[in-house]
């Protein structure tokens, strides 16, 4: 029984078995595009169930001239320095851990494996990498003092300061 | 090949050596070669695509009904409140409208248990082997045996009242009757498959036409308080 | 491989990756549509070697079987991939779950379709077992050598039920723990044992948050993987048994059509049984 399983030449009309074969696949790779798609946005959450990463730190009078502040439960440091008042991450950069303010050494430390920090957040002496990082602070219209610990800004910059 | 003595037949039972067999073609025998002359196909494509394209259809027909229809979702679960009537899924309907007439024990454990057990046997019994028409053999005998159990089994439930499952058997008995008067020269075919009928269809499509009639009047006919409703009052 | 001119066909390109090296270390078999090829596809696949390598022409007789036998795995492919993508959003917890159904009909992308085909496959299923099973039985194919396999069936049928059954918990609303209540007072109608049975199905007098989390684990975890142990036997023994059933392949009526020399009509009606 003669083969005619292989196409002919190029300039050939395709045969129905390969038209089927090509519509086949072609239906099928579309299926499992749209499959991936969604399937991709059925494990993307639309909602999350967390904390928001707004903080509310209260009103600016809390904080005194030249004062670091840890809060523990969110994170973050409040400075009020000469030029502002800013907002530090408190998580070490090297691998997570939290870091305390040491004021007898003026400096950040992190405890796991001795990484420290200045209160701008540039790393003096340990393995952490980078920087802490500067998180965006703001004012609402009750005066208190808001941090969007999703949002970083540029360290050391006058915009990122907030003027009282 | 009888006389040349240039090779040495012994039993060898060592268990760490992989056994060879050898077979010994003497004289005058030859091999029996049974065909099988019956048509084959290859599993891959026939069979695989014959049950991918059946998935599919099922697929299909599926993802079109999820479409067009919601899963049902009631109020939050309160154990205080009991919904009127508290229905089981449909699959257990027909035990739930069992449980109306009888007591738990019965139609709760016994029912389903003897059910249970008697579908297992079905393959272990002869008369199922066999599959005769149930009357063409020993006719008398099965004749009386058949009154005596439809009649037992009709007072019992006439006598617990149980209107629902007395009507499937009536009409299955009334189809085995046509059955015992009925044999393979009857005129019409209808009656010829009847007679040929052995006993275990008959007592699983009772079996199935109870099971069926049990669930449609659980789902459609009872409202609250398990009371008797007809489907287009509502509920 | 013959090439026709400059240009190759995806069908080409495919075939001369299946020559290359590394796909022959994991397939084996190779390009090519030849009887050996196609044999070596089935036994090479540890899947697929379940099956023989070929099969009787009868054994695919829509007529025969209706394919339900092939739908009910169908059932049971489609409930575990759309039941695992709901896992991810539902904590089996009181009265968490009922919300996290909400969220899934409301909230979760695609949530309210997977749930939809769950719930409907699931039916389905229950509904395509029973039909499998009266099929089977009317067309006799309970018989010797096959009643094991039977009772493997009627095992496959309890499963489907008790995985039916503890899922219908699951979205925590009124229908789902009224009809759990009113099935495990029926359980404790068992006599002598019922109560301990019932206490200890819902791990506790009521049916409570450690109810939930029972049959979360039974409905996810220990009915599934049960019910996948005696799926693999009931194939392997429609193998052993010498494949479907079919009147005219039986070796009864091979004998008997051998001894009696000519073709039996009344063997040659059943055939198309």
């Amino acid at each position: 029984m003669a083969d005619k399983t292989k196409s002919s030449t190029p300039n050939e009309v395709v045969n129905r078995r390969q038209f089927f074969a090509k519509l086949g696949l072609g239906s099928l790779s579309i299926a499992a595009a749209g499959t991936a798609a969604f399937a991709y946005q059925y494990l993307s959450p639309n909602v999350l169930f967390e904390p928001s990463p707004v903080v509310n730190v209260g009103k600016p009078d809390r904080y005194p001239l030249d004062s670091v502040t840890l809060d523990v439960t969110t994170g973050i440091y409040i400075i009020h320095s000469q030029e502002g008042y800013f907002s530090l991450s408190a998580v070490c950069t090297h691998l997570g851990c939290l870091t305390a303010w040491k004021p007898e050494e003026n400096r950040i430390a992190c405890p796991c494996h001795g990484s420290k920090f200045e209160r701008t957040g540039v790393k003096t002496e340990g393995p952490a990498p980078k920087p802490l990082p500067w998180k965006f602070i703001s004012i609402n219209e009750d005066g208190d003092l808001l941090v969007d610990r999703s949002i970083d800004i540029p360290p050391l910059v006058p915009k990122s300061y907030v003027r009282v | 090949m009888a006389d040349s003595k240039d090779f040495t037949a012994g039993v060898d039972s060592n268990a760490k050596k992989s056994p060879r067999r050898i077979v010994f073609i003497t004289r005058r025998t030859s091999a029996q070669v049974k065909a099988d002359t019956e048509d084959q196909m290859q599993t891959f494509p026939e069979v695989l695509f014959r049950g991918v394209v059946a998935i599919q259809v099922l697929a299909v027909v599926l993802v079109w009904i999820s479409l067009l229809f919601n899963a049902p979702l009631e109020g939050l679960a309160d154990p205080s409140h009991t919904p009127n009537p508290a229905k089981a899924p449909w699959y257990f309907l027909g035990l739930q409208e069992m449980l109306h007439y009888f007591p738990p024990v019965v139609a709760g454990v016994l029912a389903p248990g003897l059910v249970v057990m008697a579908l297992i046997v079905i393959p272990y019994f002869n008369i199922n082997i066999e599959a005769e028409g149930l009357f063409l053999k020993d006719r008398a005998r099965r004749l009386s045996a058949f009154y005596t159990v439809a009649i037992a089994l009709s007072i019992f439930l006439l006598a617990f009242k149980v209107y629902a499952a007395l009507v499937p058997t009536l009409i299955m008995v009334g189809m085995m009757l046509l059955a015992a008067h009925s044999s393979p020269q009857s005129p019409s075919a209808f009656r010829r498959y009847l007679a040929a009928r052995p006993l275990s269809y008959w007592v699983m499509t009772w079996f199935l036409f109870e099971l069926a009639v049990l669930t449609a009047i659980g789902t459609f006919f009872r409202g609250p308080g398990w009371a008797w409703v007809w489907p287009w009052q509502g509920s | 491989m013959a090439k026709t001119g400059m240009t190759k066909t995806a069908g080409q390109y495919f075939d001369d990756l299946r020559g290359t090296r590394v796909w022959r270390s994991i397939f084996r078999s190779g390009a090519g549509s030849s009887t050996l090829h196609r044999a070596l596809t089935i036994q090479q696949n540890v899947f697929l070697h379940l099956f023989s390598t070929k099969v009787r022409t009868r054994m695919l007789s829509f007529s025969a079987t209706w394919y339900l036998g092939t739908l009910t795995l169908g059932t049971f492919f489609i409930l575990v991939a759309t039941g695992i993508p709901l896992m991810f959003y539902y904590h089996p917890s009181v009265p968490q779950a009922y919300a996290d159904t909400k969220d899934l009909q409301f909230v979760v992308s695609s949530g309210l379709f997977l749930r939809n085909l769950h719930r409907w496959s699931a039916h389905a299923m229950v509904f395509l077992v029973f039909a499998h099973m009266f099929k089977v039985f009317y067309r006799g194919a309970y018989r010797a050598p096959r009643e094991f396999n039977w009772v493997i069936g009627v095992i496959l049928l309890l499963i489907t039920l008790l995985l039916s059954y503890t899922g219908y918990l699951l979205p925590w609303d009124q229908l789902a723990y009224w009809a759990i209540t009113v099935g495990s007072n029926i359980a404790s109608a068992v006599p002598i044992m019922g109560n301990k049975i019932r206490f200890l199905l819902l791990g506790g007098n009521t049916v409570n948050a450690n109810a939930l989390l029972r049959f979360y684990v039974l409905h996810c975890m220990i009915l599934p993987l049960t019910a996948m142990f005696f799926i693999a036997i009931h194939f392997w023994r429609i193998r052993k048994d010498g494949g479907l059933y079919s009147h005219a392949s039986e070796p009864a009526t091979l004998r008997a059509k051998a001894a009696s020399g000519t073709a039996d009509p009344k063997a040659d009606a059943k055939e198309a049984q």
